[in-house]
């Protein structure tokens, strides 16, 4: 074996390994594998002749209806989008809009003091800075309380889907926009106050530490110390959760209710495919209207820091 | 605002500061507040007073922002706190199926039940089982386009590939800056629709089947992870791949070797969390036919059977709370 391929073999055996990646890697392919052979998917679900028939009729029904049976003609086709926008399309897109904006406000209030309780340094027995004595028994089982139950809580509620909390809550306060903003709320403050608890652990611990060393409380730490600090992250944040907001509210109408999902139940229920692709397209072009707003927001709060 | 700036800057004294007022007013506040810092550092004792800071910051500016976008929201959809109250018929629901999160079923609340089927206990299983297997799967498809599609939409190939046409061929690289503008169109397409509407879209075109589900949960998720691929290989450092560049190595040899090794640990990452976010998306598609967890909360529900509905929530907590365990040792081991 010549050096250089001694030097080699060395440096490969030389390279950064880990059990625990391999196992892992391997359990997810075990987990992709079992699942296309759990005999739950058969390449005839889709792909057979009644299927590509099915197809190809619907790609014939959803040109708009005035155009059937004669050549394209794109002032028919707007004249046709322009009613259905005026009629319908506009006013759920505001609502879903509203929709958006009132769950992750309400997600961010919720979620802030909920990062504060969730976050170990600060809510921990001893924030920042270690007292001379251990701490009582008594401060380390508060601390550990309210660190797991507010972890527990933000784990919960994030567990489950908008669209399952929607349906439950649609099912106690009956149609209305409450159910679709509390669902989208609960939702994204349990993410919002994982992510604001995180950053808060993360943050550099020179500024509260010293507050809490000339024996500042806790609640003047938190104001003071820490949320000044950890905002602009959080900001960040707030408003890549208001993009999956947007996303989110056009389909919690499909379960009955205000957003442009409840538009697209309807026209598939009718058969009317032409004005469900128009109202799909309209709650696609609010989602990518969405995203450019939040980079802008994103890109504005980066260079402020 | 930049009168007073130069009044400022003429008090200080120094007249190479006050040249320097046109550039200030030419920047946003931010910046220019850096440079303050900056000029009192280096000039001990002259430091600006903080009193004349711009009012509005651009993170109060965003605050403001927010406060009045959340205001007019809740006053355009006229909803008030007092709608929360329940009547008597809310209250029953309400209390109904709160006062079961302690409780969870542990069989079935009705003596109606087919005879032929599974205690309640091992049905909640299966169709945990059966979200992971429709998570997993919709998964893996996503994965296999959502990296193709991703190094394809990547700024990095599209430089790569513009490179190695060289100034020679003005054609070829317009020919790659047109096929990375289609990759992109195509990726932001596949993620502004969300996987329910393309599964409805797959309902009304040939009809909703466990596959089908599968497919429409993954082309809004291989848009996504197209995305984030795409950033995440584009802010790696591109020094491995240049030095490659330069020995003569291919486009791919490039990509394989000098890009991608170091975008792995942040790929899988990510990866894993989008498993999490394909979990929730899997029991959802349930409400539309699949048998995953969503369809028996639905069922269960419509029966006001509350403390079933909570057994499947629970189960369907404890898949998330798995993948998030795993997920975040994964993280922790990356970073060391």
């Amino acid at each position: 074996m010549s050096e250089r391929e001694l030097k080699l073999r060395g440096l490969r055996d030389e390279r950064p390994r880990n059990l625990f990646t391999r196992w892992s890697l391997a359990a997810f392919a075990a987990l992709v594998a079992y699942s296309w052979n759990s005999g739950e998917f058969h390449a005839s679900q889709v792909f057979s002749q009644q299927h590509a028939a099915n197809a190809l009729r619907f790609l014939t029904e959803i040109t708009p209806y005035p155009l059937h049976g004669r050549a394209f003609d794109p002032g028919i086709a707007l004249k046709w989008a322009l009613e259905l926008w005026k009629a319908h399309a506009m006013e759920a897109l505001a609502a879903t809009l509203a929709l958006s904006l009132a769950a992750i406000v309400a997600a961010g209030l919720a979620a802030l003091p909920m990062s504060l309780t969730a976050a170990r340094n600060l809510a921990g027995p001893e924030p920042f800075i270690d007292s001379p004595r251990a701490p009582g028994w008594a401060a380390r089982t508060i601390a550990a309380v309210v660190i797991g139950l507010t972890r527990s809580v933000l784990i919960f509620v994030r567990a489950i889907p908008e669209y399952v909390w929607a349906f439950l809550f649609i099912g106690i306060w009956g149609f209305g926009p409450w159910p679709a903003v509390l669902a989208l709320a609960l939702h994204n403050s349990g993410i919002l106050g994982k992510l604001g608890a995180e950053s808060i652990e993360n943050l550099e611990r020179g500024a509260p530490t010293a507050l809490r060393g000339i024996g500042a409380p806790r609640s003047s730490v938190a104001m003071a110390g820490v949320l000044p600090a950890v905002m602009p992250r959080f900001l960040l944040y707030f408003f890549y959760r208001w993009e999956t907001c947007v996303r989110e509210a056009t389909v919690l109408g499909m379960l009955g209710g205000v957003s442009l999902g409840s538009l697209i139940r309807d026209a598939r229920a009718a058969n009317f495919y032409d004005e469900m692709i128009f109202y799909v397209m309209t709650a696609a072009l609010l989602v990518l209207a969405g995203d450019l707003l939040s980079g802008l927001a994103r890109g504005c709060l980066r260079r402020g820091n | 605002m930049k009168k007073r700036r130069k009044n400022r800057e003429q008090e200080t004294g120094k007249d190479s500061e006050a040249g320097r007022t046109t550039l200030r007013s030419t920047m946003g506040p931010a910046e220019s507040s850096a440079m303050d810092e900056q000029s009192g550092k280096s000039h001990a004792g002259r430091q600006t007073r903080p009193g004349l800071q711009p009012l509005l910051s651009p993170r109060r500016l965003v605050l403001l922002m927010i406060s009045a976008a959340g205001l007019w929201a809740y006053l355009y959809l006229g909803i008030g706190p007092g709608d929360l109250l329940p009547g008597t018929g809310q209250a029953k629901a309400l209390t109904g199926f709160f006062s079961r999160a302690l409780s969870p079923a542990l069989d079935y609340e009705s003596g109606f039940v087919a005879r032929d089927a599974a205690p309640l206990l091992l049905n909640a299983l299966d169709a945990a089982r059966r979200t992971v297997v429709f998570a997993a799967a919709a998964m893996s498809l996503a994965l296999v386009a959502g990296v193709v599609l991703g190094f394809a939409g990547s700024k990095s190939w599209r430089d790569l590939q513009g490179r190695m046409a060289g100034g020679a061929s003005r054609h070829l690289r317009i020919r790659s800056s047109g096929f990375y503008v289609a990759v992109r169109m195509l990726i932001t397409m596949m993620r502004s629709v969300h996987e329910l509407i393309w599964a409805v879209l797959f309902l009304a075109a040939l009809g909703l089947s466990n596959l089908s589900a599968v497919i429409a949960i993954a082309i809004p998720y291989a848009g996504t992870l197209a995305k984030v691929f795409s950033e995440m290989i584009d802010e790696t450092p591109r020094d491995a791949a240049r030095a490659l560049s330069e020995a003569g190595a291919s486009g791919g040899q490039v990509f394989a070797f000098g890009l991608l090794p170091r975008a792995i640990p942040d790929m899988s990452a990510y990866t894993l969390y989008r498993f999490e976010c394909a979990l929730r998306s899997s029991a959802v598609v349930g409400f539309f036919g699949p048998e995953t967890l969503g369809k028996f909360i639905k069922l269960s529900w419509n029966e006001n059977h509350y403390g079933e509905v909570w057994t499947y929530l629970y189960a369907l907590f404890l898949l998330i709370v798995v993948v998030d365990w795993w997920s975040g040792a994964l993280r922790k081991r990356f970073a060391a």
